[in-house]
């Protein structure tokens, strides 16, 4: 497992975050998109998931995709400026059959706008289309003019019948890959000038060499 | 949906997410614990946390309100902000800013990075270099009409190139040097130990013959508060400074997480600790507990009522001893000499170390500074503001001129750092930080931390509590070798995706 990360650690790196209210879907189609799981009886927070990894090319050059789940602190709005720190893009995840879900989406359009640098292109996402026909509280064209007034693509997907659910992750990375400025941060990997701190040289220190 | 909070019996509440609470989370990760993890208030971070302008304006509000129930004042009084009219337009939007309340650097050799790395925390943090350590010598008149920075030479290399001390200091340095390598074993252990509660400088007088300058240079690396460090405490400081130098590269000893320093190790670690299924509420504190039979019932400010076989907690205690007084200044200035590169293939470090030594300020009432002053310089590689400017940490032992104090040493490290023009300050925070309590303290299943040390660099023994209220929350189950490693959480590398 290592190995094999370690060995696209050379690849561009994008960084995608999911974010929305609890219960709209988001760990699902996480874990259908990158997985091809779905397990309708899980309920609970997903545990255990920092983000998953996805390589993925787009126009003819491979990039590693990893892609942030909120550990359930979107529960009592608790995600840090930190968990935003350095995204390329962010998908905002309601769940169609709920209005109050797609309520909140507001206030998440102004979480991510201010923690995000200018430019970083933002995906509204309509989860559980499989629910529109008997369930529907959201139509699609209030998606996606909440969607428009913020600048952001929209679609609805369904974790559950596969409908849609690589469109908005494809999408968002072709965005991103799009724009000169994202791209170059992604490819620069580690910021300019930061320290690796995790190859401490056992030889270190002023008295690796002898002082005379 | 999700449990309710108060159907669940909780195996720890943390109150609280300083540095402290969110490395106990961090440890506690991938136990399953149940764990639900609050702060009164709306941030992370604790007394480490970093605002921006207009957090920071929130918090200096609520610092002057009498406290609610269920906060606690904290270590933090007397905080006010001024922006000066003429420059205030130069400033840039509330978010450009990231302000740390307590900015401490970490020496490479700190027990803080390994656990960092050794729980895989680090990935998510980005550390700068810290660079050069300067002194500023006052305006003395025959010689300099205006103060001077001088660099402290703090590598070998240095050692030798340096102009701003004689050939014969020179010696005495190396001597000096060469001395602490193994200051800890015979028969150097011999020299010092009868003097190791004495204070350093007399030391280095007595043994090494510096001089006052040469005294201060050393005193200066250690960053004592008093300037009064103690033998034995000096070497060991010193010793870890040097033996820090070029462990994770180049020219350096020491690193800063960027965007505000521990508020964003706080952040990490508590994301750690959702990610291992504790449950996170910000702007919730505890009103009131109970103890019964093996349970704690706390109310929350939220209304919830919740049970939890064990409570963990900040210090409760307020005032004590003598604590620190504190200005965070945001200047026009991008400072670029004090953020050169002096090792060739060295990293831009992204934080100076200047001290203004005892008796170096002079107040606009003709007070004389009697501790030192030091001013933590930020570049804006920090993240801490915006490209072209600065932000300077000044710190001082609190008296009741400490205010004034650092004002005018701002103006006389502005005056000495300025080249065509002196800098202009934008933004000023001022705020006294109390000692608070220095151990942890444990009742029946209550743990409380002990306030955060005033340190200007990442005091090692700040870790030792957290081992052990994570030592009493695992219990029996508890495994020495196990603590802060784990291993990478990403899942397996799919098959390829190709959209064209
Ligand atoms: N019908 C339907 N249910 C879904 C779909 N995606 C998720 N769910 C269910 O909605 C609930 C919440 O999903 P989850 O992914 O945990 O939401 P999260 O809190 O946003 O991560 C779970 O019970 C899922 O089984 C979907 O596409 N269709
Ligand atoms: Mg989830």
């Amino acid at each position: 497992m290592h190995s094999s990360i370690a060995s696209d650690d050379s690849l561009p790196t994008l960084k995608v975050l999911l974010i929305g209210p609890s219960g709209a879907g988001k760990s699902a189609l996480l874990m259908r998109y990158c997985d091809d799981e779905y397990d309708p009886g899980s309920s609970a927070a997903t545990i255990g998931i920092d983000f998953k990894i996805k390589k993925l090319a787009v126009r003819g050059e491979a990039y590693r995709l990893t892609l942030f789940d909120t550990a359930g602190q979107e529960r009592f709005r608790t995600l840090s400026t930190s968990f935003y720190r350095g995204s390329h893009g962010v998908l905002l995840v309601y769940d169609i059959s709920s209005r109050a879900s797609f309520l909140t989406m507001e206030r998440w359009f102004e979480e991510a706008e201010t923690n995000t640098v200018d430019g970083v292109p933002l995906y509204l996402v309509g989860a559980k289309s499989d629910k529109a026909e008997n369930n529907r509280e959201v139509s699609p064209e209030e998606g996606r003019a909440l969607a428009d007034a913020h600048g952001a693509r929209f679609c609805e997907a369904s974790a559950k019948t596969r409908e849609n659910v690589r469109r908005p992750f494809v999408d968002i990375v072709d965005q991103i890959v799009r724009s000169p400025d994202l791209l170059a941060a992604a490819k620069s990997g580690r910021a300019l000038g930061t320290v690796a701190v995790s190859s401490n040289s056992a030889a270190g220190g002023y008295f690796a060499s002898c002082l005379c | 949906m999700a449990e309710s909070l108060s159907d669940t019996l909780w195996d720890v509440v943390i109150c609280g997410t300083g540095l402290p609470q969110s490395l106990l989370a961090l440890s506690l990760s991938r136990s399953d614990k149940k764990i639900l993890h609050i702060d009164p208030n709306e941030y992370y971070g604790g007394a480490e946390a970093a605002f921006s302008l207009q957090e920071a304006g929130t918090w200096v509000n609520r610092l002057s309100l009498p406290t609610e129930a269920g906060s606690t004042r904290g270590v933090f009084r007397a905080a006010s902000i001024t922006k000066p009219p003429t420059a205030s337009t130069s400033l840039s939007f509330p978010r450009a800013y990231s302000l740390a309340l307590a900015p401490q650097f970490i020496h490479a050799r700190s027990e803080l990075l390994s656990q960092l790395v050794s729980s895989r925390a680090y990935r998510q943090v980005e550390f700068l270099a810290v660079g050069s350590f300067f002194i500023i010598k006052p305006a003395s008149a025959p010689t300099s009409a205006k103060p001077t920075i001088v660099r402290i030479p703090s590598t070998r290399e240095d050692v030798f190139s340096t102009t701003a001390i004689s050939a014969k200091a020179k010696r005495v340095l190396m001597k000096f040097l060469k001395f602490v390598v193994a200051y800890d074993s015979d028969p150097q252990t011999e020299l010092w130990q009868q003097h190791a509660d004495t204070p350093l400088a007399d030391f280095l007088h007595e043994h090494f013959k510096m001089d006052a300058e040469l005294q201060t240079y050393i005193t200066t690396l250690t960053l004592s508060l008093d300037g009064r460090i103690s033998t034995k405490d000096g070497l060991a400081v010193i010793h870890r400074h040097l033996s820090s130098m070029g462990v994770f590269g180049l020219g350096f000893a020491a690193i800063y997480p960027k965007w505000g320093g521990l508020s964003e190790i706080a952040q990490v670690s508590c994301r750690a600790g959702a990610v291992g299924g504790a449950i996170y509420m910000l702007g919730t504190g505890i009103k009131n507990t109970t103890t019964t039979d093996g349970e704690i019932r706390l109310e929350l400010t939220s209304g919830d009522s919740v049970k939890t076989r064990m409570l963990v907690r900040g210090d409760e205690t307020v005032g004590g001893e003598v604590g620190i007084s504190r200005l965070v200044a945001v200047i026009d200035s991008t400072l670029k000499t004090l953020f050169e590169v002096v090792v060739e293939g060295a990293p831009a470090p992204g934080v100076a170390v200047i001290a203004l030594p005892a008796g170096a300020v002079t107040t606009a009432g003709g007070k004389v500074s009697d501790s030192p002053v030091y001013v933590l310089a930020h570049s804006s590689d920090t993240g801490e503001c915006p490209v072209n400017q600065s932000v300077l940490y000044l710190t001082t032992l609190s008296t009741t001129d400490s205010k004034d104090v650092l004002q005018a040493a701002l103006g006389s490290f502005l005056t000495a750092v300025s080249e065509d023009r002196v800098p202009d300050v934008l933004y000023e925070l001022y705020y006294e930080q109390d000692l608070g309590s220095v151990e942890s303290q444990t009742e029946d299943m209550i743990f409380h931390f002990p306030g955060p040390s005033l340190s200007l660099s990442f005091d090692d023994r700040t870790l030792g509590p957290v081992r052990e209220a994570w030592e009493k929350i695992s219990g029996g189950e508890a495994v020495e070798p196990d603590y802060m490693i784990f291993t990478d959480r990403e899942g397996a590398l799919d098959d390829d995706d190709v959209y064209d």
